[in-house]
């Protein structure tokens, strides 16, 4: 198979104009007559469905949560990134395409990167305008902040709550489009297979969660925008509900999966307390600015963090990276971490954390200073922990929390499958091995609100002129009956474990050999023992309830079986990664003080998986670096 | 560490519900209440029993769909947090919790401690929004906003539509969703052409959803995760007045 | 609509009861200064007020608010009832909100029996000539200080009168903030300066109301 990733023509400032220039267009007669799904609710998904619908098409949205509102977007706290240069600091389209390449060390694509800096700028004035309430001077312009380690200012905010407010503008556009009717909204409702027709993303098979029935949904095109799938982790900062079933399910009907293995552990979360937590919640990454990061020098250190003098402290950031000390990038700090708390020199009840201090910086800026900026923070951490951060150190750990990799697209973000789009977080796109921060929130609504509405009738122009696919088509029969087999086949198991035990068995199997550090080693003993899991599952997975109701751990158990699978197309793809780069760390490649080794030469490009029936075959999608010259990312 | 969980358990919406007991071991106090049920689940699953059906997402206090009523409290014994952010070392070992749903004529439960909250979304679907289609907007810092002005809109944005002003009004009234929406479009420059509309709109779904009056008891505002206050409520009278008079 | 129009009504009818029973406790007031003088002044005030057509205005002003007031709290709390058909199992309301702001239909339940026989003691006597005759007093004024001064000298009444004051002042007190925030005022420091202001009209009205009747009685 050979990937074309339709990148247009010209200077990489004057390709996503040629591009529009020569992109089909459909009269608004004809749109009338055109229906897109939109799997996904998040701020790609709704406002994919709102332009769609604003442009006249008729749009179908479905989501699983009770409300369009809920989606995972509504997380992100730290801020969005735009290349406006209202600070006046030297700040360009042409920059933040750079610190993005640079960022996901030079393993995405130049002409998508550069177009998701070019489209920054025109996105913060629509959420002006949608009402969301951006940080603002006293003279009434907008405020930015710097972020994530780049030079500049220009991440965009909205108190702790940049998330949210996106969302509930997506949200409220969204809504305005189901008053207009049309919009069809459908909550409650998940994505269990794809429909392909001649080879054309034509439908979705569907289960109405509170009623249990599978329903068939056609259309002239397909959308994903289902996010995330780090919860193949088990823990992470992802919401509970987040899964990589649809993009699983598209990927078995014959979309391609790229890049599968690149996750970003983010190293600032709360750590595991016991066995049965589900969830690390993410503390922001700006503590960083203020704490210092440490470990008791003395393996299983049991005392109290006040009773371990100066000199027994081991401010290992600080150690390594002289420079950056505790500002060192998300994957590094999360590596570094890992290393120590391997080595015995983790903290708390489960030693599975690091210390982050703000005793030096209450002495040397005073504990209002503090309070005044991290409060909220302070108050979470105790809300969540019971302890109180100004008085003994707060303890962090790293945690999974955002999926690089994702169904492969191209350059109009339609996956292998034609009629197949994938927008936000479950596509491969633009960050590369490592995304950098306030950038989630911008590639989501850059591809729902500017690019997938002006690339999908590039698409539809061609299937105006044939009729469109009903519900009743066979390959409709075939998918529902799958489905229905799927889930009968899981409930009639009957067995002796939890769901929620195979989940807890594969986001350990995860967690210690494809996240923060792989080997050949690891992730070869990893594949084993998903095949393992895979199989008991199969077997010995109980269920209870049936199949005509509301059942959550029905809904789980889906879910889980297509992490499974997931989660052994991660390791191989890790495994054949030969190189460190980014997120992506092979013990194997790495220099003599334990920096990453990026193998140019042999891995510059986009590996993208085929599901067939002997397994997962690789193809290769080579990036062309013509603009920027890779470097080498040191933060010594 | 030990806990009776009184449980509201109902198959159906129509259906007869009850309160059922478990005698649930093995907690631990760093559990997150949600953990807890998760972990009553697993003991039911392996018992063969249909497990307690709950409602969550992010678990980290923002996306708003957790939400019981705990032990006569809306989201448990604390003020202005989620359900989620509520901790088992809020109890005392071996103590009972009564669980409940949400309880609103307009909240109708669809199984167990599941309650159907679209009813916010069809007071949002009446005008909870600005309309401006994509590609039409101005540059952002072309219509400057005070800062006061701004962070007074945040303050009434940052509702996260959890229901638990609707589940702990004694009226079940959804005034302090509702005006904190109104109160946010509606003191932004942005809001304006909309403005009288939205208010009389949004406030006439609120009353065809079936709510209650507003009778300012300020319970709402002490279990809003996000604190929102229920002066909103006040401005949001205001702005209605005004719009009925000029308009 | 709805929503709105009657919890205004009901605002306003309650802050313009609010004003009346300024009023009222002024001219309870008199009632303190030493017999002879209190007894002139009060039947001369009340004649003065029976007689004023102006003032006979204000009273069907009156009659009408407590009636609205009645009724659209009714209207609200069916309304309400039928938002919250079921209630919890287990309900700690105490602790986010006052039991008043909880049960200000209950309690106003109380204020309305007090209104009856308070009605019943002065306003059917003396308009409606019902039970005992009322006489004059030595300027002809028809001897409204004679029937408030006998009545209070019955312990049970002045137990009764002086132990409705309190519910009086429950009501006061939710109901002069709640009718400024039902009626739009929004202001954020008026408000606390309201809630204030509100704590001290409700005592000295549910005070002032409520002592009168024991000095009357052992005067």
């Amino acid at each position: 198979m050979r990937l074309d990733a339709k990148i247009p023509e010209g200077k990489l400032e004057e390709k996503w104009r040629n591009y529009q220039i020569k992109s089909k267009l459909i009269n608004p007669a004809n749109k009338k007559k055109l229906n897109v799904i939109v799997v996904g609710s998040g701020l790609s998904g709704a406002g994919a469905a709102a332009t769609l619908a604003e442009l006249g098409y008729d749009v179908q949205c479905f989501c699983y949560q009770d409300s369009a509102r809920r989606a995972h977007s509504v997380a992100a706290q730290g801020g969005i990134n735009a290349a406006k240069n209202y600070q006046h600091d030297g700040d360009s389209v042409w920059r933040m395409f750079h610190d993005t390449l640079k960022g996901g060390d030079f393993r995405s694509r130049e002409a998508n990167t550069y177009r998701l800096a070019e489209l920054s700028a025109p996105l913060i004035d629509h959420f002006t305008q949608q009402g969301v309430p951006f940080a603002r001077e006293y003279g009434g312009v907008l405020v930015n902040r710097s972020f994530g380690g780049v030079q500049v200012q220009r991440t965009f905010y909205a108190r702790g709550q940049t998330g949210q407010q996106l969302l509930l503008a997506a949200y409220s556009q969204l809504y305005k489009m189901i008053r207009a009717k049309k919009v069809t909204m459908l909550p409650r409702t998940e994505m269990l297979d794809l429909v392909v027709v001649d080879g054309k993303a034509k439908g979705i098979i569907a289960r109405d969660l509170v009623s249990g029935e599978i329903k068939r949904y056609a259309a002239d095109a397909v959308v994903l925008a289902t996010g995330g799938y780090s919860r193949v982790f088990r823990l992470s900062t992802l919401a509970i509900g987040c899964n990589g079933s649809a993009i699983w399910k598209a990927h078995k009907k014959g979309a391609l999966f790229a890049a599968p293995s690149f996750t970003q552990i983010h190293p600032t979360a709360l750590p595991q307390s016991s066995e049965a937590q589900s969830k690390l919640t993410l503390m922001s990454e700006s503590l960083r600015n203020d704490g210092r990061i440490w470990v008791p020098t003395a393996k299983g250190d049991s005392r109290k963090a006040e009773d371990i003098p100066e000199e027994e402290r081991d401010y290992y950031l600080e150690r390594r990276y002289p420079s950056f000390g505790n500002l060192a990038p998300r994957d590094i700090a999360s590596r570094a971490a890992k290393e120590r708390i391997d080595a015995g020199h983790g903290v708390g009840r489960l030693k599975n954390a690091v210390y982050l201090d703000f005793k030096h910086s209450i002495e040397r800026l005073g504990l209002e200073t503090i309070k005044d900026r991290y409060g909220n923070l302070f108050k979470m951490y105790r809300k969540i922990t019971g302890v109180d951060a100004y008085k003994e150190p707060m303890q962090i750990s790293p945690a999974a929390h955002f999926s690089m990799g994702g169904l492969w697209v191209d350059y109009e973000l339609m996956t292998t499958i034609p009629g197949l789009y994938a927008i936000g977080e479950c596509n491969f796109s633009d960050h590369g091995a490592n995304r950098l921060g306030a950038n989630s929130l911008l590639q989501a609504s850059v591809d729902g609100y500017f690019i997938l509405p002006n690339t999908i009738n590039n698409y539809l122009a061609s299937e105006i002129k044939q009729a469109s696919v009903s519900a009743d088509h066979p390959a409709f029969a075939e998918a529902e009956k799958d489905v229905k087999e799927h889930i009968a086949r899981i409930l009639s198991i009957e067995g002796s474990k939890t769901v929620d035990h195979f989940h807890r068995e594969l986001g350990k199997v995860m967690w210690q050999e494809c996240a923060m550090s792989r080997s050949k080693v690891g992730l070869e003993k990893a594949i084993h023992q998903l095949n393992e899991i895979k199989e008991d599952f199969w077997q010995t997975v109980k269920v209870t309830g049936h199949d005509q109701e509301l059942n959550t751990e029905l809904e789980k158990a889906l879910r889980l079986a297509d992490f499974i699978e997931l989660g052994l197309l991660m390791c191989t793809d890790a495994l054949q990664r030969e190189e460190s780069c980014g997120a992506h760390f092979r013990e194997e490649y790495q220099t003599e003080d334990g920096e990453a080794v990026r193998v140019d030469d042999n891995y510059a490009y986009v590996s993208a998986w085929e599901y067939t029936d002997s397994g997962f075959q690789l193809h290769k999608e080579k990036l062309e670096f013509e603009f920027v010259k890779p470097t080498v990312r040191s933060y010594k | 560490m030990k806990a009776t969980f009184r449980i509201w358990r109902q198959d159906t919406p129509n259906g007869q519900g009850g309160f059922k007991d478990y005698e649930v071991d093995g907690l631990n106090a760093d559990m997150s209440f949600l953990e807890a049920l998760d972990h009553l689940n697993e003991i039911l699953v392996l018992r063969n029993e249909k497990v307690v059906a709950f409602e969550y997402d992010c678990r980290e206090g923002i996306c708003g769909q957790c939400g019981v009523y705990i032990n006569g409290r809306a989201h448990g014994p604390h003020e202005n947090i989620t359900t989620c952010q509520l901790h088992m070392r809020s109890f005392e070992d071996g103590a009972t919790i009564v669980i409940e749903p949400w309880r609103a004529d307009a909240f109708p439960i669809i199984k167990d401690l599941i309650v159907d909250r679209s009813a916010f979304d069809r007071i949002i679907e009446q005008g909870g929004y600005i309309s401006a289609k994509t590609g039409t907007a101005p540059e952002a810092n072309a219509i400057p906003i005070g800062k006061e002005i701004s962070d007074r809109a945040m303050d009434a944005a940052a509702c996260i539509g959890c229901g638990a002003c609707v589940a702990t009004c004694k009226n079940a009234s959804a005034a302090l969703f509702t005006s904190a929406k109104i109160n946010h479009l509606n003191s932004l420059p942005q809001g304006q052409p909309e403005a009288h509309k939205r208010v009389l709109e949004m406030t006439a779904q609120m009353e065809k959803e079936g709510f209650g009056h507003c009778t300012f008891t300020g319970a709402c505002e002490v279990e809003c995760p996000e604190g929102i206050s229920i002066v909103n409520i006040a401005e949001m009278n205001a702005r209605y007045l005004k719009a009925k008079l000029f308009s | 609509m709805e929503l709105f129009f009657r919890k205004s009504i009901i605002a306003a009818t309650g802050l313009f009861l609010c004003i009346f029973l300024i009023v009222h406790l002024s001219a309870n007031c008199i009632l303190l200064l030493p017999e002879d003088i209190a007894r002139e002044l009060y039947n001369s005030y009340s004649t003065t007020l029976r007689e004023n057509p102006l003032i006979k205005l204000v009273a069907y002003a009156l009659y009408l608010s407590i009636i609205l007031h009645v009724v659209y709290a009714l209207l609200v709390t069916l309304r309400n009832r039928k938002a919250k058909p079921t209630k919890y199992a287990l309900n700690h309301s105490n602790e986010n909100s006052s039991w008043a702001s909880q049960n200000m239909g209950l309690i106003g339940i109380f204020i309305l029996l007090f209104i009856v026989v308070h009605l019943a003691n002065f306003w059917a006597r003396i308009k409606l000539g019902m039970g005992e005759a009322v006489g004059t007093d030595a300027f002809g004024y028809v001897d409204v200080y004679e029937v408030t001064s006998s009545l209070f000298h019955n312990i049970y009444y002045v137990i009764f009168y002086s132990l409705l004051m309190i519910p009086l002042g429950l009501h006061l007190h939710h109901g002069l903030k709640s009718a400024f925030k039902t009626l739009g005022f929004y202001h954020k420091s008026g408000l606390d300066l309201l809630a204030e202001v509100a704590v001290v009209y409700a005592a000295i009205m549910s005070i002032g109301f409520g002592v009168i009747p024991f000095i009357v009685y052992f005067k």
